[in-house]
């Protein structure tokens, strides 16, 4: 065991290998930084985007329920068979139609927070996994009214002559009208709240 | 600028044993058997066996809606004394709809397999979330219609004199009202399997 000796001429001052040991942890923090800040703008894009979506999925359940609680229509004359009057409490369906998509409106709004909150931290993820259970629930209840609501307006519109289902547009064409754009809304709005979970789940996978 | 010498003794094996305590910096995680791996393996086994219990679900909800035909040994003047679920645009809906589905869930079950072997993989994950959705509002979208034309079915509505014909073909009710129920269980599986592929593509 030969011991050897050298001399190291120490020319700077200790404070300055201080630091250079230093450059090697910071340089990996600001990587990591960096890292963080380009999957916070991405993730912050897609928030926004989200929130946007939001706004125009409560406009549009808000339009459907409304359109289809005043879709009423009385007829000046009357048939010995048809009732002369028509409005959504005659139907069991377009009842829930209207109840559902006005309880979907509601969480939208309730929901908004949320979406915020993603704006404000991008990278959470607690946040999105809410908002993305939710949806997906809330997704099946409007997508439950609005078809069982199509289902009527086809019968109402076609009926049905092998169960003797005589389509009632004949007479009451503006109720028929109503009944179909609130349907059509309703729809649009199911478009939306698919593309919303889509986006929740794409801004959950980059971490 | 003060230059300073200073004595170090530099001992002869000192070189090696420096050499053998390597920086900590460069130790690569070993994914394959972390803690979230496991996790995410458990959560892909568990949507596998979700989505055979789906294929049953939806066969079982188009094949019984399929063969709902009842032929009734007497008839009237008024009402067909057939009744099959081609009589009911809605339900030819349910059928394809349904068998798409039930096609649909067997297409998917590789990936779930490929999300099982790479539990880290979120590419599959992704994936099956978006399709998943999908298929889910077409389920549901099924089942619902389905179910607003059997409530017509069974209880008719006075407004429009439409006569419940559950009264008088009370199999085809049974079966089709059946099939339904069979369709809302399925979509009951697609909303677990998407909150999975969620919770899985979090915990990353």
């Amino acid at each position: 065991m030969a011991k050897e000796s050298t001399t190291i001429e120490v020319g700077e001052p200790s404070t300055m290998t201080k630091s250079t040991s230093h450059v090697v942890v910071d340089e990996k923090k600001k990587m990591g930084f960096v890292v963080a800040t380009a999957g916070g703008g991405y993730k912050r894009g897609l928030a926004i985007f989200d929130f946007l979506l939001r706004l125009a999925a409560i406009v549009t359940t808000i339009t459907a329920s409304s359109v289809m609680y005043t879709a009423e229509e009385t007829l000046p004359f009357f048939t010995q068979f048809l009732q002369f009057q028509a409005g959504y409490d005659d139907f069991a369906t377009f009842q829930f139609f209207v109840i559902a998509i006005a309880m979907v409106a509601s969480y939208l709004v309730l929901s908004l927070p949320f979406s915020i909150v993603t704006i404000i931290r991008p990278l959470a993820a607690a946040p999105r996994l809410i908002l993305l259970v939710s949806d997906t629930v809330v997704v099946t209840l409007t997508t439950s009214a609005a078809a069982a609501a199509t289902a009527i307006v086809y019968l109402a519109h076609n009926g049905n002559p092998n169960t003797n289902w005589l389509p009632i547009c004949q007479q009451f064409g503006d109720f028929c009208q109503a009944v179909s754009s609130a349907v059509v809304a309703a729809s649009i709005a199911v478009v939306f709240f698919i593309v919303l979970i889509v986006i929740s789940a794409i801004a959950l996978k980059r971490h | 600028m003060k230059n300073e010498s200073t004595f170090i003794d530099v001992p002869a094996e000192s070189s090696s044993a420096m050499k053998g305590k390597a920086p900590l910096i460069g130790v690569a995680k070993d994914h394959t058997t972390s803690g979230s791996g496991g996790y995410n393996r458990g959560l892909s086994i568990f949507d596998f066996l979700l989505r055979l219990a789906a294929i049953v679900a939806a066969s079982v909800a188009a094949g019984t809606m399929f063969t709902s035909d009842e032929t009734l040994p007497f008839f009237t003047q008024f009402l067909q004394f057939e009744a099959g679920y081609d009589d009911l645009p809605t339900f030819q809906f349910f059928v394809i709809a349904m068998s798409m589905v039930a096609g649909y869930i067997v297409l998917s079950l590789p990936i779930s397999v490929v999300t099982i072997v790479r539990p880290l993989a979120a590419a599959p994950r992704l994936l099956l979330l978006v399709l998943d959705t999908a298929i889910m509002g077409l389920t549901m979208a099924a089942a619902s219609s389905a179910a607003a034309i059997s409530y017509v079915a069974h209880n008719g509505n006075q407004n429009t004199n439409w006569l419940p014909i559950c009264q008088q073909f009370g199999d085809f009710c049974q079966k089709t009202s059946g099939a339904v129920v069979s369709s809302f269980v399925a979509v009951v599986f697609f909303m677990i399997l998407v909150v999975l592929s969620g919770v899985a593509l979090k915990r990353h």
